[in-house]
């Protein structure tokens, strides 16, 4: 089997990025792949690069070590409430799995978007991190932090208990050298070179304890403090050469999480092992956290089988997202003796935006009248209902979940065959063909879908046959998820049927929609949106500094992205499912407002879970002698959003 | 054209053939039932047969898209029969009738209701007889028509396989030396080119089609049939008529194509159905691992991997895996019953 086989199958499975790792091509719960940089952007940076350089060398000059501004108003947070449960018990192996082997160990670089790499990506703790419940900012490698006048830069005090797995202190130098890491063209990562150079300008170091952090342009207090919260590099781990790629790649890189690599065999599994005397261990919001002294991630290259070995009571939890896994799967006696439990839970939080995203530079798609007609004429509805089981939802918006800036009167176009027909005649497609299919000037109305889960084409099935109906022909075209991603990219595909990755506070819009990035390869804007209006108002936002400013334009934004026409929502999923066995236990609010995983051993918003070895045995005896439990099915809809 | 002349042999032969109960009527099932997936249209689609309308007789099976106005409705797109039927059946009347296939489902229909979910169990009541698949389409539409694609599919890979393998193998065969030697090593590198990974590979790349995976696994697959032919012809011309044929002036084609050809028929004659078979298996095996025609193309593959992902609902992969092995063993017993009626023990003396 080869590789790009497996990406298609893991597709659906894998589980989201971290949270600063900027946005990619999100394919069903997938990791997201990092944009890469236009031309124009490589020069911007090159300038200022340069520009960088030269103030460096003239402030070199003069003053060799920096004073922090007086009066600076430190902050931290040790109010919000711990959410995790002090019942909780350390021990034991959690196992779960992934659907292939990881190509490398580095957390950046070529091949380092695999979806095992969020599990190390998770114990590469930052500088401050958002409450999971509250979403207000707590104390992660840093205690306190304080926001200067400028609006563009934040001021940290570095926790000096904080620690490298090898034991090496983390100071401010390995933040200084993070910048210097991540502008370094040998780790082959252009999103990184570029994010902490256009975004991240400037990292200051006061002493080893007190670090400073700069962005290009202000912004409102709480996005910037995410945004500049950066992750250490260790120093005295790296060496950058040309060679780094190479001689990183199976390379345990010492970490701050509370978890560190411990065993691999490859293409079979790898395992983590807790630290014992990890420094985080007594912090208020790790209290608690990340219980079991081992993580087995197996490779299991087949979902069925995985589920197998889920059954069998090889693997602790399953995540049961897809209706058909929820519904046919996960039945029968181990459920009803109670062995195995079921929990659904609704989250809140940011939804990738999933549908169709229009090329505007293809000829029938140029037209602003064909895109809405494509809108009224997708049937989603139909497949809520019908294949997806009522269990989805339809998103509504490109940007959904952002609190005050989603702009709540957008609503999708809805299924209208007579809307179609008036916008398709509108741009000329009156006549239809002998099989029903509309034609112009001797082309027929058909538009190329690509997409990479083969689990979807019963989805897009529905959709094709009901758009036959307003003339329009929809031929789908199955990729695997590489292609798919640079056909896309390359902007050489009609309609792409895909999700972005991403969140964050606020949503973006210059990547997306801008005309600077519009008509050329390897940017975000690809459906190539080119509306001189719309870019002044996305400059507007950007600019905008206070958060009143950035929810109206914000608000205005959307609504420009809605007369445009080239994005056609899909639908959400705003809960998390999953099966587990009866042995692991769960705090009494079973995750978090923004948990996207129940079961999840490591990251912000996990490590709740424990594993009862007592009543592992005697699950495990019970299984054997038939006796039965009451059943578990949990339904929790704390953080449900009524609609 | 003296193939087509039934000369005494091939009397024999037939005769023979039709001896072997077995092979035969398997032989007629196959046919009958390539015969039937030929009108598949008329078996099982949500187009009616005929539809009786205001003293006009319309057969909307082939040909273009009759809009729902064509019958009063009030939509553009294409009639949905299956509602007309009811409605026409309500207004008795008027003597209009409309009267829909067996199956009244095509391949790619969605049956589909709030409600009720995909795979649904088989139905006769909704003429499911076969159930439905995980979009809601019929099982029975899905196999019959995939059936007719992997049939086609097989024996156009199987013309274009041995046009090339017969063509170069003879030659190898009847020319010999250098142009044998040089083919041999040619078709040993070629044949150990792993074709599964050229297809994965083209896949990937761009999105599969009828014609690009004939043409790719035929680029692959005719290797094999040189063997055969080499050695037939090999022996052929060495024998005394070819010499006779030569004698009286004939060209290496004509020798080649007029006289060794017909009396290595037997050959190739013998290894076609067991060609058929694993065009059949091979186009399946792609489909099933996501390689094959792109969805929603109906195919038995397709069927397969559905049917095996939910084994819950048993329908779809009973239906597969009856129907696959059911043609692959009539094809087979046909298989056997040729090589055997063909086998020249029976009628060659040796002196």
């Amino acid at each position: 089997m080869n590789n790009t086989m497996l990406y298609r199958m893991i597709a659906p499975f894998i589980k989201g990025g971290g949270s600063r790792s900027g946005r990619g091509i999100l394919r069903d719960h997938e990791i997201p792949p990092r944009p890469p940089l236009s031309k124009g952007e490589i020069q911007r940076t090159l300038i200022q690069f340069f520009m960088l350089l030269l103030i460096a060398c003239a402030s070199m000059s003069y003053a060799q070590t920096p004073h922090l501004p007086a009066n600076l108003q430190w902050q931290t947070n040790d109010s919000d409430p711990i959410f995790a449960d002090p019942n909780a018990k350390r021990g034991g192996r959690f196992r779960s799995f992934m659907t292939s082997f990881p190509p490398t160990l580095r957390l950046v670089g070529p091949d380092s978007n695999s979806g095992f790499v969020s599990y190390l990506r998770q114990n590469n703790l930052g500088l401050v991190s958002a409450h999971p419940n509250t979403l207000n900012p707590i104390p992660e490698l840093a205690t306190h932090w304080a926001f200067d006048a400028d609006g563009k830069t934040v001021y940290f005090k570095l926790d000096p208990d904080a620690r490298w797995s090898d034991g090496v202190p983390v100071t401010a130098d390995d933040y200084l050298f993070a910048l210097e890491f991540m502008r370094s063209k040998y780790i082959v990562a252009p999103w990184y070179n570029n994010y902490y150079t256009e975004i991240i300008t400037d990292v200051i170091k006061y002493d080893d304890y007190t670090i400073a952090v700069r962005e290009a342009t202000a912004k409102p207090s709480n996005e910037l403090l995410f945004d500049v919260a950066i992750n250490p590099v260790p120093r005295h781990f790296h060496k950058l050469d040309e060679h780094w790629v190479e001689d990183y790649n199976w390379r345990i890189e010492p970490n701050t999480g509370p978890y560190q690599v411990d065993s691999i065999r490859k293409g079979k599994y790898v395992e983590f092992k807790r630290k014992a005397d990890w420094w985080g261990n007594d912090k208020k919001y790790f209290q608690y956290r990340f219980n079991p002294d081992y993580i087995r991630i197996k490779v299991i290259r087949d979902i069925n089988i995985a589920y197998n070995y889920f059954s069998k009571g090889e693997l602790d939890s399953f995540p049961l997202i897809m209706p058909r896994l929820w519904y046919k799967k996960a039945q029968g006696e181990p459920y009803e003796k109670g062995y195995i439990g079921k929990i659904k839970f609704y989250n809140d939080t940011p939804q990738p935006p999933q549908g169709m995203y229009l090329n505007e530079d293809d000829p029938l798609l140029a037209d602003r009248n064909v895109r809405y007609a494509l809108g009224y004429a997708m049937n989603f509805d139909k497949v809520l209902k019908t294949v997806l089981r009522g269990d989805y939802e339809r998103l509504q918006k490109q940007n959904e979940g952002y609190g005050d800036y989603s702009n709540r009167d957008i609503h999708p176009r809805p299924y209208d065959l007579d809307q179609a027909d008036k916008y398709l005649r509108a741009a000329g497609w009156n006549e239809r063909g002998p099989d029903g299919i509309r034609v112009k000037n001797g082309q027929r109305l058909s538009l190329r879908i690509s997409y990479t889960n083969e689990d979807h084409t019963a989805r897009l099935a529905v959709l094709k046959e009901d758009a036959a109906k307003a003339g329009i022909e929809l031929t789908l075209q199955l990729l695997d998820a590489t292609t798919s991603y640079k056909q896309t990219m390359e902007k050489k595909y009609q309609i792409a049927w895909m999700a972005w990755a991403g969140g964050g506070i606020a949503p973006v819009y210059w990547e997306f929609y801008h005309s600077d990035n519009a008509h050329k390869p390897q940017t975000n804007n690809i459906t190539n949106t080119d509306n001189k209006a719309m870019d002044k108002k996305i400059i507007a936002y950007r600019e905008a500094t206070t958060k009143a400013d950035r929810v109206r334009l914000a608000h205005e934004l959307e609504q420009m992205a809605y007369d445009e026409g080239a994005f056609i929502p899909g639908y959400k999923v705003p809960y998390t499912r999953e099966a587990f066995w009866r042995w692991m236990k769960l705090p009494p609010a079973h995750a978090t407002r923004t948990s996207d995983q129940i079961f999840d051993p490591m990251g912000s918003t996990g490590g709740l879970l424990w594993i009862d070895e007592e009543e592992k045995d005697a699950v495990q005896k019970a299984r054997i002698l038939g006796t039965p439990y009451p059943p578990i099915n949990i339904l929790d809809e704390t953080w449900r959003q009524k609609p | 054209m003296r193939w087509f002349r039934i000369d005494p042999l091939t009397r024999r032969r037939w005769a023979r053939f039709r001896k072997l109960r077995r092979g035969y009527w398997s032989a007629v099932i196959l046919g009958s039932l390539i015969l039937l997936s030929v009108f598949a249209e008329l078996l099982a689609n949500n187009r009616a047969l005929l539809v009786h309308y205001q003293g006009r007789w319309f057969f909307p099976t082939y040909g273009d898209v009759l809009p729902g106005t064509t019958f009063g409705l009030d939509y553009a797109y294409e009639t949905n029969y299956k509602a007309l039927q009811k409605q026409f059946a309500a207004d008795s009347a008027t003597g209009t009738w409309v009267i829909m296939p067996p199956v009244p489902y095509s391949p790619y229909e969605n049956d589909l209701a709030a409600n009720e979910f995909p795979p649904l169990p088989p139905s006769f009541e909704r003429q499911h007889y076969f159930g439905t698949d995980t979009s809601g389409r019929d099982v029975f539409a899905r196999l019959l028509y995939g059936f007719r694609t992997a049939i086609a599919f097989s024996l156009v890979l199987l013309m274009f396989e041995y046009l090339i393998g017969v063509a170069v193998g003879s030659s190898m065969g009847f020319f010999g030396g250098l142009f044998d030697l040089s083919f041999q090593r040619i078709i040993e590198v070629w044949s150990n080119t792993p074709t599964l990974y050229i297809i994965m590979i083209v896949a990937s790349i761009t999105p599969p089609s009828f014609w690009k995976l004939v043409l790719i696994m035929a680029a692959f697959g005719w290797t094999s049939m040189t063997w055969y032919m080499r050695t037939a012809a090999y022996r052929e011309s060495a024998r005394d008529y070819v010499l006779a044929a030569r004698a009286i002036g004939a060209g290496n084609t004509r020798i080649v194509f007029r006289h060794i050809l017909p009396n290595t028929i037997s050959t190739i004659v013998t290894f076609i159905p067991f060609s058929v078979a694993g065009g059949i298996t091979a186009l399946s095996a792609l489909d099933y691992l996501g390689f094959g025609l792109p969805p929603p193309t109906p195919s038995w593959g397709e069927l397969l991997k559905q049917g095996t992902d939910n084994l819950e609902s048993l329908w779809i992969v009973t239906s597969v895996v009856v129907a696959m092995t059911l043609i692959l063993t009539l094809v087979t017993f046909v298989g056997e019953a040729i090589r055997e009626a063909f086998d020249p023990k029976v009628r060659l003396h040796y002196e």
